[in-house]
């Protein structure tokens, strides 16, 4: 049997001098090697959005922390970079694909050249591309799980923003809260829509709520099972439900299609259910039974 | 006791490579330049007490092995001295166990040795029980293994002998040292597995193939077998932590809670929000109770999906009765314990997708889902 | 109370019994809890009891069902029961999941609990309790 140590020292030491004398190698031919890239980017049709000058400076820009990531190894930082890099260019209607082509065109520039460098070598340059090969990989899928996590986020938030305008919840007084809906509920909206009512109610510690659906176009199954389920979640609440502005067809179909009215206090129109709601609170009504056990 | 035939029989220097491979395959990094440098000394004090006996090399490499294996728990300074007390501890248990041999050679039973360190014992046998493994290896894998973790050629080079792909080899190299750690467990525990499904399930889930085990119905088969259920807990707590996936264990009230909080925190790092979590949170806990109640045993797993779309999926699984009516069981008001109808339709009603597999005897699995909201 | 009070108080305020759980309770601690509360709505001849779930982030099938239970139970010994702190997510599951506290009053927090017992013993009274 022969010394392990040996053979194992003499494939693992120089890969750390490899991956140095790549780095000084990327370095030296930077202006080049970064003109090619943008040139193939310009050939793909990539970063169309971008003036030349953007796609310049930004080019520059990720070509050096490429080179960076390679010699310390630290994703941290590309990511950083890469997650700054979304928010700016993301706006301007950059997709995932452009992002990911980029990197790859990049990662394939300098394989290039590192090619024509060690090509003499045949041995050299396998050893130089094996250490070359994962750390680009690795770059580039940084890159691009940063820019789908930043898009997604971006996304996500704008939706937030125009969901919470579209179903308000209104304090229209001490323990009573209206909430008016607006335009075509699918079921999710009515699950979210359920869910900002409960939080409200809680918040406001109201004690009755007057839904009101007189905006709504139309009212079926799928919708009508959220408001029922949205009483009976309000009551455990301790709060009472009014539902107002559902007019006597779409009564009479809901109770065709088997959604039981009888759980929900209805009346015909808004100010009708803020006359009742301020009954059940007791502001005018001198008789307080029933109060809390609501409909 | 057989055994100790098999393994005095095994002493050869591929046996010896062999227990070097366990080492590297168990995950620690192999920094042995220290220990490799030991091994001139070692050879010198061997052959001093030994001559050329034949063992002598082997008990060099075994002594090596030793070294290799405790290096973590040895100071650098510490290194010769230590080496120096354990190549005299194998060369005595060398003897000892010819003697042992000679000995008892005339029994059909062997009465094991009352030896007063038991440490010493257990260290035997798990010295055996990986000669053995490494003997149940096929020719072929055994070379490979060697020639790679021993001798240091590198994939490339072996792929190139092969006429493969160093892909391909790297594959089987990690195939191989799978099934070794499967046959080492095996013969430490000193199991015959009792069905034939047993190795190619220990062998998934010590390759940590997911694929191949889903194929297998692996889970299920642990909880059903009770030798592979104890022989791959150390096989899983190997392999590396999946942060897209917890398990937890049900077999009594307080393992509900604590499925649903484990659900609770997989479906908040998915992306869920608000009454979606409670949602799944209680879902969790209807269908664990189900576990507790009618099967006694079995497990929740919970996974973070990436696609089709982004959501949670629970998984939970025993090796229960099983449910001879499963349309009646999802109808509400169905129970066969005081008041738990609600169990199996209310938790349907919670999440989107809901699946529930049941053979009467075999066990029952409940699959569910609850996908991030589509914002749009 | 075994080792109850870690996980539950139980207090007396007048012939109020107020008992508030104070973190996820699993099965066996559930009905340690029921046992324990029925037991002392007996010795205290309480008239109203109020169970304050807020700490609750789970109230599944056991969990209401056991809820019904004590008021059930409650309601033979001559007491009223109320539950109140149900939070918001809580109350959507229970009734997506089908269960809930039945015909149990429910009310928003302790103070509204109070008001409701207060209520429901002399109706044509005032609202408040204190």
């Amino acid at each position: 049997m022969g010394d392990p140590t040996e053979v194992e020292g003499a494939a693992s030491e120089p890969a750390e001098d490899l991956l140095t004398q790549l780095v000084a190698h990327l370095r030296e031919h930077r202006e080049r090697l970064r003109d090619q890239w943008m040139s193939r980017i310009r050939e793909a049709g990539l970063l169309q959005a971008m003036t030349p000058q953007e796609m310049g400076a930004e080019t520059t820009s990720v070509y050096d922390n490429y080179v960076e990531v390679l010699e310390t190894g630290s994703v941290e930082a590309l990511q950083r970079y890469a997650r700054d890099l979304s928010e700016r260019i993301i706006p301007r209607g950059v997709e995932t694909h452009e992002v990911v082509g980029i990197v790859l065109l990049l990662r394939d520039v300098l394989a290039r050249s590192l090619f024509e460098k060690y090509q003499r070598d045949f041995a050299l340059l396998n050893r130089i591309l094996d250490a070359y090969e994962p750390a680009a990989n690795r770059i580039a899928n940084t890159v691009a799980v940063s820019f789908v996590e930043e898009r997604e986020r971006i996304i996500r938030k704008q939706q937030d923003a125009i969901r919470e305008l579209s179903t308000p919840v209104l304090p229209v007084r001490e323990r009573l809260l209206i909430l008016p809906i607006i335009g075509v509920l699918d079921s999710e909206r009515a699950g979210q829509l359920t869910e900002q009512l409960l939080g409200a109610i809680r918040t406001h510690r109201a004690k009755v709520v007057v839904v009101d659906v007189t905006g709504s176009p139309e009212v079926d199954q799928t919708v009508a099972n959220h408001l029922v389920q949205t009483v009976e979640a309000s009551r455990l609440m301790g709060a009472s439900v009014i539902i107002t502005g559902l007019s006597p067809e779409i009564a009479r179909t809901l109770v065709r299609i088997g959604v039981d009215l009888s759980k929900m206090n209805t009346i015909g129109d808004l100010q009708g259910g803020i006359e009742e709601a301020e009954r059940l609170l007791g502001y005018r009504v001198t008789r307080r039974n029933d109060v809390a056990d609501g409909p | 006791m057989q055994v100790l035939g098999l393994a005095s029989s095994l002493v050869d220097d591929t046996v010896l490579d062999g227990s070097r491979h366990h080492r590297r395959t168990s995950g620690t990094p192999v920094d042995g330049t220290a220990v490799a440098d030991l091994e001139p000394m070692l050879r010198r004090i061997v052959v001093a007490r030994l001559g050329d006996h034949p063992a002598a090399e082997d008990l060099v490499q075994e002594t090596l092995v030793r070294v290799l294996d405790a290096r973590d728990r040895i100071e650098p300074r510490m290194l010769e001295p230590y080496a120096i007390a354990t190549v005299r501890n194998v060369m005595a248990t060398m003897w000892r166990a010819e003697g042992r041999e000679e000995r008892n050679r005339h029994r059909a039973h062997d009465p094991g040795v009352p030896d007063p360190a038991d440490a010493h014992l257990l260290e035997e046998e798990e010295r055996l029980a990986l000669r053995t493994a490494v003997g149940r290896l096929d020719r072929d894998e055994r070379a490979a293994l060697v020639a790679h973790d021993v001798d240091g050629q590198d994939t490339r080079s072996l792929a190139e002998e092969a006429g493969s792909t160093a892909g391909a080899v790297a594959a089987r190299l990690s195939r191989t040292r799978a099934r070794l750690r499967v046959e080492y467990l095996l013969a430490l525990e000193q199991v015959e597995p009792p069905t034939e499904r047993c190795r190619s399930v220990l062998l998934a889930v010590s390759a940590a193939d997911r694929r191949r085990q889903r194929e297998l119905g692996a889970a299920q088969h642990l909880l059903e077998c009770e030798d592979c259920g104890r022989l791959s807990v150390p096989l899983l707590r190997r392999a590396p932590a999946r942060d897209d996936e917890t398990r937890v264990a049900i077999s009594a009230d307080p393992d509900i809670v604590t499925a649903r909080r484990a659900a609770r925190a997989v479906a908040a790092r998915a992306g869920l929000t608000g009454a979606d979590l409670t949602l799944v949170a209680t879902a969790v806990s209807e269908v664990a109770r189900n576990i507790v109640r009618f099967a006694v045993q079995g497990e929740v797993v919970i996974e973070l999906l990436d696609g089709p779309r982004p959501g949670v999926r629970i998984v939970a699984r025993d090796a229960g009765p099983g449910i001879a009516d499963l349309e009646q069981a999802q109808r509400d008001g169905y129970s066969t314990c005081a008041g738990l109808g609600l169990g199996l339709p209310g938790a349907r009603r919670l999440m989107d997708d809901f699946d529930i597999v049941s053979t009467p005897g075999q066990g029952t699995t409940v699959s569910m889902t609850k996908w991030i909201p589509r914002r749009t | 109370m075994n080792d109850g009070p870690a996980l539950v108080s139980i207090l007396r305020q007048g012939d109020t019994l107020v008992a508030s759980v104070h973190t996820a309770l699993d099965d066996s601690e559930m009905v340690r809890f029921q046992e324990d509360l029925v037991r002392q709505i007996g010795e205290h001849r309480a008239r109203g009891v109020i169970i304050d779930v807020a700490a609750l982030d789970v109230l599944d099938s056991f969990g209401s069902r056991t809820l019904r239970t004590i008021a059930e139970m409650a309601r033979l010994r001559g007491a009223l029961t109320v539950i109140v702190g149900i939070q918001p997510a809580v109350a959507y599951a229970m009734v997506r999941l089908g269960t809930g506290p039945g015909e149990v009053p429910t009310a928003l927090d302790l103070e509204e609990g109070l008001a409701h017992l207060a209520r429901a013993r002399d109706p044509g009274g005032g609202g408040s309790v204190r």
